[in-house]
């Protein structure tokens, strides 16, 4: 059976979605940060799917690049969560607030 | 003219700032491991800058090449940011080394993290492709956060750096969504490639539309304009001075010389004396000149509200100067990007000058706030404030300083594209600013100190920088005829 | 015909039964709200402290922090062990200079001693 490629630009856009709504109504830092990921996990599939409709290696290549740069970004997301969570004992987003004005 | 793109082993002559700057990342991260007095690596940074703006100005005279089998390209208009990037960088350094902030941190890898982001500027400042553009503005975000947070032991720079990251990490994802959009409407990374396709009326015209506006999440964020803005006040305040530095001057010029090489080379056409037409169905100009209204009416309102922190104001500002600058980019035309140019490079030598000034009066009383400015110039920091009013002033854009020159090429770019509501709001907005420029004036002139406040001391080396950057900002008020035909210059390379 | 209505029907039909239950019993089923109901239940015993005081050693996260980075950078090294012949001596040097930078980043991550697991 051959899917079109709407399908997954459909699905892609969906997950795209999911992680939007994660990173605005999530609370918990790491699960905001695993709502990044969906969102590029997204854009990998994008890609992925588009390469295939254009015969073209770009989009797969840009893939391994993208992922490469989701994992950086956990590690350094991590790093600071630490570093919060050392100082304060939370990763909460409601009671990280000291910057306002 | 269609500069043939080179391999990677021919690249490499026409890479040598780059790679200077990648080896001596790696070289601080041994020498991190072996020295211990870790002024010496601040040292090694500076003059690797040092280099990297020799170099870069070498490239001047040769010929524009695209490199990497197209992946970046070495023009004009690269070197010039180059050079501004690498100058902010190279400022950036001599100020962290003047820093009682970094020096209680003391620890190697700073300089090291500051020069890969450096690293990542120029390569934002010339990629020529979706893949090399976004790895750019990536590896100059993962860095930034990692020295907005350098404190490590302040509950203000984690929380900054948590925010920057967060903030950062749904931009460039929607930027990178927004980008696989393009690929897939053009069919091709290359931005000439892209060009080619829309030219062609490939790609229809709405997706397109929604494609620019979600690339235009990732850019926004780097320069900082509405709505893409929340994060700056917040890392501002909350970053080592230094680094507030860095990302209000190095972060926005990179973002802008992107933003600027792909809606120009890609999303326009150039049709002749310096004029650029849209292509593929999509007005992003009408977009671009809205986005500048909102974003410098928000910075201003914003600060005129805010009363306390000064750096936090300053990142209101900059928010500001994102819109003023952004006009330039509307008017679709040479002259607009020439007045872009020559601002970035006054916004550069003001905006950095006025970091400066925060970090003495920081390293001497350990107060950001306003009410730590009061009466500054009679309690031994008389320089700095008079070197402060001649940055704010400047900001506000009064003559006969550097920012009157910069915001009066900008109008005029706008006046002659007849946006005359733009530049009603632009000179608008401009009056609102100097109520909380001068408002800081007031405070360290017309106050007295209570006597609680400290008294400032200006060491040699800091006041030499100050004043660089102070004889910088009133010379280019008097004198700027060479640096606008630079920029004039550096505009031309775009056109094809 | 798509002979895969018949799965969507079935699925829809679940959806449409299940759906049902649910809403029936929660418009139809009496409400009564008590501390002791809304307790969370931990085998009878009344629950201790808040879930939040569940603690990991610190030193898991590091330890994984350093897998991810390191591991991903395999991820470039499959594209290029597929075309290795093709690229030569040119492309083992470029993989080569890739490595070293990796080395330098491991030898750092060793030397601070994140790599200490006490």
């Amino acid at each position: 059976m051959n899917v079109p490629v709407e399908n997954y630009l459909v699905l892609a856009a969906l997950i795209f979605a999911i992680g939007c709504a994660g990173v605005l109504t999530r609370r918990n830092f790491i699960v905001i940060l695993m709502s990044v990921e969906l969102m590029l996990n997204a854009v990998n599939l994008t890609f992925v799917a588009l390469s295939r409709q254009l015969v073209s290696m770009d989009g797969q290549m840009i893939v391994f690049f993208v992922m490469t740069v989701a994992a950086a970004e956990v590690a350094v997301g991590l790093a600071i969560f630490l570093a919060i969570y050392s100082q304060r004992r939370t990763v909460n987003a409601d009671e990280i607030s000291l910057l306002r004005w | 003219m269609e500069p043939s793109a080179l391999g990677n082993v021919a690249s490499l002559a026409y890479s040598l700032p780059e790679i200077v700057l990648g080896a001596a990342v790696v070289l601080l991260f041994l020498l991190d491991l072996v020295v211990t007095r870790k002024e010496t690596l601040g040292d090694v940074a500076l003059v690797t800058l040092a280099l990297v703006v020799v170099l870069s100005a070498r490239l001047l005279w040769g010929d524009s090449a695209a490199l990497y089998n197209g992946a970046v390209v070495v023009d004009g208009f690269a070197l010039f940011f180059k050079l501004l990037l690498a100058l902010a960088a190279f400022a950036t350094v001599w100020m962290s080394l003047g820093s009682r902030e970094i020096q209680k941190n003391g620890t190697g890898e700073y300089w090291a993290v500051l020069l890969a982001s450096t690293l990542g500027l120029l390569f934002m400042a010339s990629s020529t492709n979706l893949l090399m553009a976004y790895l750019a503005l990536e590896f100059v975000s993962l860095t930034s956060y990692v020295l907005s947070g350098f404190m490590r032991h302040s509950r203000r720079a984690s929380e900054a750096s948590l925010k920057y990251l967060i903030y950062g990490g749904v931009a460039s994802g929607t930027m990178i969504y927004g980008m696989s959009w393009v690929y897939g409407l053009a069919g091709s990374l290359d931005f000439r490639a892209i060009h080619t396709a829309l030219m062609s009326g490939q790609g229809a015209a709405l997706p397109l539309y929604v494609a620019l506006l979600l690339t235009l999440a990732g850019l926004g964020y780097k320069v900082a304009a509405f709505p893409f803005h929340m994060w700056a006040p917040d890392v501002y305040q909350g970053a080592p001075i230094p680094v507030t530095a860095f990302l209000a001057v190095g972060s926005k010029a990179a973002g802008f010389a992107l933003m600027i090489r792909f809606f120009f080379t890609a999303m326009a056409q150039s049709v002749g004396a310096g004029v650029y037409q849209l292509v593929g169905g999509v007005d992003w100009s009408q977009l671009i000149l809205v986005l500048s209204m909102v974003t410098m009416t928000f910075g201003n309102l914003a600060a005129v509200a805010q009363q306390g922190n000064v750096k936090r104001l300053l990142a209101y500002s900059s928010i500001a100067h994102a819109g003023y600058m952004l006009m330039g980019f509307a008017v679709l035309n040479d002259d607009g990007l020439r007045a872009m140019l020559f601002y970035l490079t006054v916004y550069y030598l003001m905006n950095l000058g006025a970091f400066v000034v925060v970090m003495l009066v920081a390293n001497s009383t350990g107060r950001e706030d306003l009410a730590g400015y009061r009466g500054l110039a009679w309690r031994g920091g008389a320089l700095p404030a008079v070197a402060m009013a001649i940055f704010l002033f400047s900001l506000t854009g009064l003559p006969p300083l550097a920012g009157f020159v910069g915001k009066f090429y900008l109008f005029a770019a706008v006046v002659e594209k007849q946006l005359y509501l733009l530049a009603v709001v632009g000179v608008l907005n401009s009056v609102v600013s100097l109520v909380y420029y001068a408002r800081i004036v007031r405070t360290m002139f017309l106050e007295q100190p209570t006597g609680g406040e400290g008294v400032v001391a200006v060491d040699w080396h800091n006041g030499l920088l100050l004043g660089l950057l102070t004889i910088g900002t009133l010379v280019l008020g008097v004198a700027w005829g060479p640096l606008i035909d630079f920029a004039g210059r550096s505009t031309h390379f775009l056109a094809y | 015909m798509n002979p895969y209505i018949a799965l969507l029907i079935s699925f829809a039909l679940c959806a449409i039964v299940a759906g049902i239950m649910c809403g029936a019993s929660w418009l139809l089923g009496p409400k009564v709200e008590n501390k002791a109901k809304s307790e969370i239940f931990e085998t009878g015993n009344p629950p201790l402290g808040s879930i939040r005081g569940i603690r990991f050693p610190v030193k898991f996260y590091l330890t994984a922090i350093l897998f991810v980075v390191f591991d991903i950078e395999v991820v470039f090294m499959y594209p290029w062990a597929v075309v290795f012949r093709r690229l030569g001596w040119m492309g083992l040097g470029e993989m080569a200079v890739f490595v070293a930078v990796l080395a330098v980043g491991l030898a750092y991550v060793w030397r601070v001693g994140a790599l200490e697991w006490d």
